[in-house]
Formats: structure tokens, C-alpha cells, sequence
């Protein structure tokens, strides 16, 4: 257990946005036998039906750009006056520098205002603030953006119905400021690292290296990316793509989860009935049920309906789905838990009340983005120095 | 819990469309699937607050084995 607790770190602003492109689960019957019943099994099952998704120019960092756009001009914020941006992100721009970079410069923050990105998965709302509390309660940033953008439905062949049906993209932006007035949060961080390659994308980074001089590599990469892998539950995935194995993460989620929200709770000293809401990482419906209920929480404690209607959007999905509350629900007393790739388990009891909540925004893509050809183009006429 | 309160339970908790006798073999229905074995993983945490292992995931083949995974929780 990694227990912290803020005294002064307030959450004042929260602003998301997700894709117009919407993927209805009942237009995709042709991957279930055309079979509706089979479908409603499914939506009743793991609530799967709605999700947002991003086309293939659209980057986290756009997501997140358009999000903090929307927050500074809802917010009426004084650009000048941002001390840090924070980009939670785990699939960036590029490798190098930090996409943060990028992002500072298109918001055009000061030069006094440090950037930097972290990279972290569905826990990566409640990691962020919770690293951005520590900034601003040492005294050293007084107001701090943090940045979350995902797309992790770009890419996925619709086939694949063990990843496919889950994933929505989103991005949100978040102001933390520093309070005079004493303003509680409480965290509980847990790290189970022996999940690593539980949730993992293994062919994404330094580790699968390609000797791009040599022909025959591409022969190689060729034959790797058309390879299809059939799972113990019969499902074929390819070999490339992103790995999930989704019973050993069920295995996870029921069995150290409720225990990371109920320690949390115990450590700010209240009961689940003080709680508003609990507002859990969207993961998909049955997960959210299961450790809601494991962790002694009333079922109408336990919202869903984001997951439902934007699907999962890994880090964005605990904001998506406090901005999906019922207008009358307090939230001076919010409890979040974002878990997932790491393995990480991440609990935060939180004040949000006078804190200003978006609606889900629809995505606006920022005019700056071009398309593959443009960026190549681009690149190309960079570098000769034209 | 009765058996046979379970059984009802189970068959929900499966969306089942035909109901489910004791001794049915789980592994030769068509409902059995990842998302099914979650959905039992979880009934089993919420309501007898038994977490099952991977392990014995793999080894539950019949109603049967799932009645005696939860011990006291089911009489007769």
C-alpha cells in the first residue's frame, strides 16, 4: 500500500472530449452470427454497445490539445499563469522529445512552465493527479494543466472481437490548483508489476528491433503482421496487436481492487455509504459491477452508462464518467479507481464540489494536424531545409 | 442457498435461455465462455464471498464442481 493524503491540491476544472465517429454495437451483428440475441447477451452481460473512435491522423495528443483548448476558454483561464503541463500518455507522438513539448508550444504556455510526459495506462487520471497534488502541495507550481489522451481503438482490426467491441478514444484536461483553504483528497497507489505483460503491446517499442537496412527484415515483418494466434478461448487474434489476457486481469481486478478501495476509504475514514458515487475505471460493464459490489458499495453507487455509451477510454474514462452523473449527485466526497496495464490499482477519495465538470465534448480536430502523405511531405521538405 | 435457488441464479447469471440441472456439463455449453466464467468469478466474490483461483477456473467442468467450489453456501 502506498497511501497519501493533500491538504491543498484542488481540483478546479475537468474538460473532455471523444470523437464524434460513433460504433454501435447492433451494426456490427455480422460478428455475431447476425444473431441479436447473441448480441443482447452480451450488451446485458458486459454492457458492451456504443463507442466513440478516432480515425487514423488523430493522435492522443490531439485529443488532449482539444480538451485543454476547451478548458482554458470555459474556464476563462490566463494562459500565462500555468506553471506546468503534465501529459499522461502512452502512445506519444513520437519516442523523443516528450509529446508534452509539442503541446506546450500549440497551447503557447510560457517559458517559465515546465512540460513533461508520464506514461501510464487506465490508472493514468488518478496517477496524474496524484503526481501533480505532490507538485503543488510542495508550493513549487500553484497551478498545474494536466493533459490525457488515448486512442486505443486506432488500429485494431474490427474482427477482433477480444479487443474491438471494448475500446473508446477520448481526451480530458484537468486544472489543479493551489487552495489557501483546506481541500482533502486522499490516494491509495498500488503497484502488482508481476501483471506486466498482462496488458501489453510488445511490439510497440525498443524491445522488437528491426534492422531496417536489411531487405529481408521486411519479409520478416511481413509474415509477423499478417500472423493470427488462436487464444485459449478460441479466439484469433494477431500476433502483432496489442495482448490482453482478459481472465488473468478479471483475476486482478476482483482480487486486489476492492481491497485498494476499501484500505483507501479506511485511511480517509469513512464508510462507502458517505461515498457520492463511485466512479470506476470504465473497463466495461461486468468488470465495474464486480469490483463495486466486492468492495461493499450499493449498486446505484456504481455508475456504468459511460462505458456503455463512449466505451472504454482507458485513462479518460473516470473523468468521462463523473461528467455522466446525475446533475443531483453531490460530489464533495467521490470515490475514484483507475486499474489496469502495469498492473496498477489506483484509488483516490476525492472533493469536486465548486469544481467546474464539461460535458462530453464532441473532438474538434486542431487544424494543425495533416495527414500521412502532409507529414511526409513535410518531413521531407524540413529536412532539405526548404 | 438452496440447490435450487443456485441453479436459477446460475442460469441468470450465465444468460442462460434453457434452464441448467445439476448435473450438467458446463463445458458443452455454447454460454460457457470467457465472459461466463467472469460472470461466475464475480457472483462467487459478491455474494459468497469466495475468490476462485485461475487454477481451479480451468478444472470446473460441471454445475457440480461449481456447487462444491462454494462449500457451506448451497444446501440441499
Amino acid at each position: 500500500m502506498a497511501l497519501s493524503k493533500f491538504e491543498h491540491a484542488k481540483i478546479t476544472g475537468i474538460s473532455i472530449v471523444v470523437p464524434e465517429k460513433e460504433i454501435n454495437i447492433y451494426d456490427e451483428a455480422e460478428y455475431y452470427n447476425n444473431s441479436i440475441k447473441k448480441i443482447d447477451r452480451i450488451r446485458k452481460m458486459v454492457g458492451f454497445w456504443k463507442r466513440r473512435v478516432a480515425d487514423n491522423t488523430t493522435t492522443p495528443a490531439d485529443l488532449a490539445y482539444n480538451a485543454a483548448e476547451n478548458l482554458i476558454k470555459e474556464m476563462n483561464l490566463d494562459k500565462s499563469t500555468i506553471d506546468a503541463l503534465v501529459f499522461i500518455v502512452q502512445q506519444p507522438d513520437v519516442i523523443n522529445p516528450a509529446t508534452a513539448y509539442f503541446l506546450h508550444d500549440k497551447l503557447g504556455l510560457s517559458q517559465n512552465c515546465i512540460a513533461t510526459d508520464i506514461n501510464q495506462g487506465c490508472a493514468g487520471w488518478i496517477f496524474g493527479i496524484h503526481m501533480v497534488s505532490q507538485m503543488i502541495e510542495s508550493g513549487a507550481y500553484k497551478k498545474v494543466l494536466l493533459l490525457n489522451g488515448d486512442t486505443p481503438s486506432v488500429g485494431i482490426d474490427p474482427a477482433n472481437r477480444n479487443s474491438a467491441p471494448i475500446f473508446g478514444d477520448g481526451g480530458c484536461a484537468t486544472l489543479l490548483e493551489y487552495s489557501e483553504d483546506r481541500v482533502e483528497s486522499f490516494y491509495n497507489i498500488e503497484t502488482v508489476s508481476s501483471g506486466f505483460e498482462a496488458i501489453v503491446s510488445p511490439f510497440s517499442g525498443t524491445r522488437f528491433r528491426m534492422d531496417w537496412a536489411d531487405e529481408k527484415e521486411f519479409e520478416l515483418l511481413h509474415r509477423l503482421i499478417h500472423e493470427k494466434i488462436t487464444m485459449p478461448t478460441g479466439m484469433e487474434v494477431p500476433l502483432m496487436g496489442g495482448y490482453l489476457d482478459g481472465i488473468a486481469v478479471f483475476d486482478f481486478t476482483i482480487k486486489v481492487v476492492p481491497e485498494n478501495i476499501k484500505a483507501t476509504l479506511k485511511y480517509a475514514g469513512i464508510q462507502q455509504d458517505d461515498v457520492n458515487a463511485l466512479c470506476l475505471h470504465q473497463a466495461n460493464k461486468q468488470i465495474v459491477q464486480a469490483v463495486g459490489l466486492a468492495a461493499g458499495f450499493e449498486e446505484e453507487k456504481i455508475p456504468y452508462t459511460a462505458f456503455e455509451n463512449y466505451g472504454n477510454n482507458t485513462m479518460c474514462s473516470i473523468p468521462t464518467a463523473i461528467a455522466c452523473l446525475d446533475k443531483g449527485i453531490k460530489k464533495d466526497k467521490l470515490c475514484c479507481c483507475g486499474y489496469g496495464n502495469g498492473l496498477v490499482s489506483a484509488c483516490a477519495i476525492l472533493n469536486l464540489e465548486n469544481t467546474y465538470v464539461s460535458e462530453v465534448n464532441n473532438f474538434i480536430k486542431p487544424s494543425y494536424v495533416k495527414t500521412r502523405d502532409e507529414y511526409i511531405d513535410y518531413w521531407r521538405k524540413k529536412i532539405k531545409g526548404e | 442457498m438452496k440447490k435450487e435457488e443456485f441453479l436459477l441464479a446460475l442460469e441468470d447469471v450465465l444468460q442462460m435461455e434453457d434452464p441448467l440441472t445439476e448435473d450438467q456439463i458446463l463445458t458443452e455449453l455454447d454460454e460457457w465462455d470467457s465472459l461466463s466464467k467472469m460472470a461466475v468469478m464475480a457472483y462467487y466474490k459478491k455474494n459468497f464471498g469466495i475468490a476462485i483461483n485461475l487454477n481451479d477456473l480451468k478444472d470446473i467442468q460441471s454445475v457440480q464442481d461449481l456447487i462444491e467450489i462454494a462449500g457451506d453456501n448451497i444446501s440441499d
